[in-house]
């Protein structure tokens, strides 16, 4: 029987037992309903596109209301003027929400007039009101000044409004990328790794494993756990970001720069990348303990060196892209996977940086295989305490 | 046939095997005999490529065993274990296509054999879920439902009810008598007298009896006779140094005598003491053989029997 098919059977048992189970499918339904949460949710309750509704007690001077209207849309604030009858009708309208503010200038414009609100005062509102009245006033006392009324529009042209290097929406977007991709990739190690690793530990404790050997090899095991909770893994992977995606799309939170398909190809291949780097380190060192509860100490070595590439990635890297720390950090298989999506997500890398960062990990993880497996078949049949490395490199090979 | 061959392995300071070997031949079920940490375990790991010996070969006819050759053996191991959550029938049915089955086959020779065992109606259940009795039965299935050409069971009668005990025991005749080579080790050496044809006796890592168990009590040097004279007070019996007195119980005497005792002679003694009523020759018990066997230090004229036997 062929080597692949072998571990083929081992990657679809794993992946049919665990995928089946409760704890799997809800997760799955939990993460996609917490991820579509939380762009609904603040859509919902925050995202209130509705026009601003300005009353204006009559009788108003004319003008008011155009007035109004452009410093309104010279701001980006839609709102809508309705005229209220009097000042009792003013307030009712306040106190029942039916407008947002108040607005009330005598008609000959002798005094500023107020500007009300029922709680809090819309500072944005109040700006617009302001500044509409103000420039009523002004126009009307130069009107009577014999100014020319042709200069007089001409003066109260804005002026244009530019920035040397505007952030846009996809700066937004690739800084939003990079980061949730850094944390899946973690994420991914932490959860889909440690799975690895309770399954090796769990298919010793059951003892189940001397009888898997005795036709599987560690190395065709080891490689079929990897690949078939990977798969698993993947699958949760793509479902949170369609589910974010989708509804970051629906709710129009963000625009989808046009890198999106690029991002989300390199966060894949950089999050199968590091998961198979990680949970192989974490499955041949969980061949060394005996029981789950020395898993965690078993897989320190792994957590910590996790963290500290995830750490210099977002500090270091997202920092200066280019630095030598993020060029170091991008050839080194343990902070590639988190560093090399979120340089790329910064378009700081070239793409020959990002052909050797694969082959330099591909590389690690094929000696990690070869390695791991050794030591995986001389622990794994250890079943008193914890193995020591060495001893299971000794006792062991295929 | 399989062969082990001079096999050795040490852990530090602990031998494990020095030089172990022996041979199963297929159609023969052999026990696999030898005090607790005499090797045994080892040896069968040794077969399954899960211990590499530090000397030594493990041969399949006459060829090195791979991974390829393993597939067609069947092994329980001495921990037992499956995979507590998964379903029985699925169970049997994976282990089997590891084993090279097409799934298809491997679905339909899981059942077959779970109906065998008495579990056709738990085949959707979960490991777990089942008796002890009948997880050790699940085992077994696992070990012979790809229809290997030899069967390696360490304590396959351990913790089981006599019923179980039945079960296994015909099963292993009956794969035997398809062909199949068994080797499995036990410490119920009445049981291994009852089911096997072959013994090998193990210990310290080094073979010390092997063969037909007919053989090998014919070819011990030991025979009991068991004495039933009415009218004797057994004075008839002093004097003679060829034959130890084992057990005195009225009249009855059990006797250890040599096997070139003059059989003819001894009954005359008897007749002339009183009314014989018994007069039995036997050859000696596995487990005498067995005792024989292991005690670290064997009388000259035991040990070339032995080596004999080994060879």
């Amino acid at each position: 029987m062929s080597r692949m098919r072998s571990v083929w059977l081992v990657a679809k048992r794993e992946i049919i037992e665990r995928g089946r189970s409760r704890g799997f499918v809800f997760s799955v339904l939990f993460t996609t309903l917490l991820v579509v949460g939380s762009f609904v949710v603040p859509s919902l309750l925050f995202d209130n596109d509705d026009p601003k509704v300005i009353g204006v007690v009559g009788p108003t001077p004319p003008g008011l209301e155009s007035a109004l209207s452009v410093t309104a849309s010279r701001v980006g604030q839609e709102i809508r003027v309705i005229e209220l009858e009097s000042v009792d009708a003013a307030q009712a309208a306040l106190d029942s929400d039916a407008v947002d503010a108040v607005v009330n200038v005598p008609p000959d414009l002798s005094t500023s007039g107020t500007v009300q609100f029922a709680e809090e005062p819309d500072a944005a509102l109040a700006q617009i009101a302001s500044a509409s009245i103000v420039a009523l006033r002004l126009q009307d006392l130069l009107l009577e000044a014999n100014v020319d009324p042709a200069a007089l529009i001409a003066a109260q042209e804005a002026p244009v409004v530019d920035s040397l290097d505007p952030e846009t929406d996809v700066d937004q977007a690739r800084f939003l990328f990079a980061n949730i991709g850094a944390v899946l990739v973690l994420v991914g190690i932490f959860s889909f790794g440690f799975t690895v690793l309770t399954g090796v530990i769990e298919e010793k404790q059951s003892r189940v494993v001397e009888v898997v050997l005795s036709t599987v090899r560690p190395r065709d095991l080891l490689m079929g756990k990897v690949l078939g909770i990977g798969i698993l893994g993947l699958v949760q992977l793509v479902v949170f970001v369609v589910a974010a995606l989708g509804a970051a799309v629906l709710t129009r939170r963000f625009a989808l720069p046009e890198t999106t398909p690029g991002a989300v190809v390199m966060l894949a291949v950089w999050f199968i990348l590091g998961y198979a780097l990680y949970s192989t380190a974490l499955g041949f060192l969980g061949a060394l303990a005996s029981r789950l509860e020395e898993a965690s100490n078993a897989s320190t070595p792994v957590t910590m060196i996790a963290m500290i590439s995830y750490f210099v990635a977002i500090f270091a890297v997202i920092n200066d892209p280019t630095g030598i720390v993020a060029r170091v950090a991008t050839f080194l298989p343990p902070s590639a996977p988190f560093v090399v999506p979120l340089r790329a997500a910064y378009d700081a890398i070239e793409p020959i940086e990002v052909v050797i960062a694969v082959v330099v990990t591909v590389a690690a993880i094929w000696a990690l295989f070869a390695v791991g497996a050794r030591v995986y078949a001389g622990a794994v049949l250890q079943t008193a305490g914890r193995t020591k490395l060495r001893d299971a490199w000794r006792s062991a090979g295929e | 046939m399989l062969e082990i061959d001079d096999l050795a392995k040490r852990y530090g300071s602990v031998v494990a095997l020095d030089g172990a070997s022996f041979s199963a031949r297929p159609g023969r079920i052999v026990g696999f005999l030898g005090p607790n940490g005499s090797g045994k375990t080892t040896t069968m790991r040794c077969i399954f490529g899960l211990v590499r010996p530090d000397r030594g070969a493990v041969r399949w006819n006459d060829r090195p065993i791979d991974r390829e050759t393993r597939l067609r053996f069947g092994y329980m191991p001495e921990q037992r274990g499956l995979y507590p959550r998964m379903r029985v029938g699925e169970q049997v049915s994976y282990f089997a296509q590891q084993h090279g089955l097409p799934s298809r086959e491997a679905d339909a020779a899981g059942r077959r054999w779970l109906e065998r065992m008495g579990l056709g109606d738990r085949e959707k259940s979960k490991l777990e879920e089942l008796s002890h009795g009948n997880q050790q039965r699940v085992q077994l299935t696992v070990a012979l439902a790809h229809d290997p050409e030899l069967l390696v069971l360490d304590e396959p009668f351990s913790g089981l009810d006599p019923l179980g005990t039945a079960t296994m025991t015909e099963v292993l005749q009956d794969r035997a008598a398809n062909g199949v080579g068994v080797v499995f080790s036990s410490h119920q050496l009445d049981l291994v007298e009852d089911v096997c044809e072959d013994v090998v006796i193990i210990a310290r890592g080094r073979v010390v009896a092997a063969g037909a168990i007919d053989e090998l009590k014919a070819r011990s040097g030991r025979r009991h006779l068991e004495v039933e004279v009415v009218g004797s007070d057994g004075s008839w019996l002093d004097g003679d140094g060829s034959l130890t007195v084992l057990e005195r119980v009225g009249d009855r005497v059990k006797l250890l005598v040599r096997d070139d005792v003059d059989l003819d002679q001894l009954l005359a003694r008897a007749q002339g003491a009183g009314e014989v009523r018994t007069f039995a020759y036997q050859p000696p018990k596995l487990s005498e053989l067995f005792m024989e066997a292991v005690t670290p230090v064997p009388s000259p004229a035991t040990e070339t029997t032995l080596v004999e036997a080994t060879s």
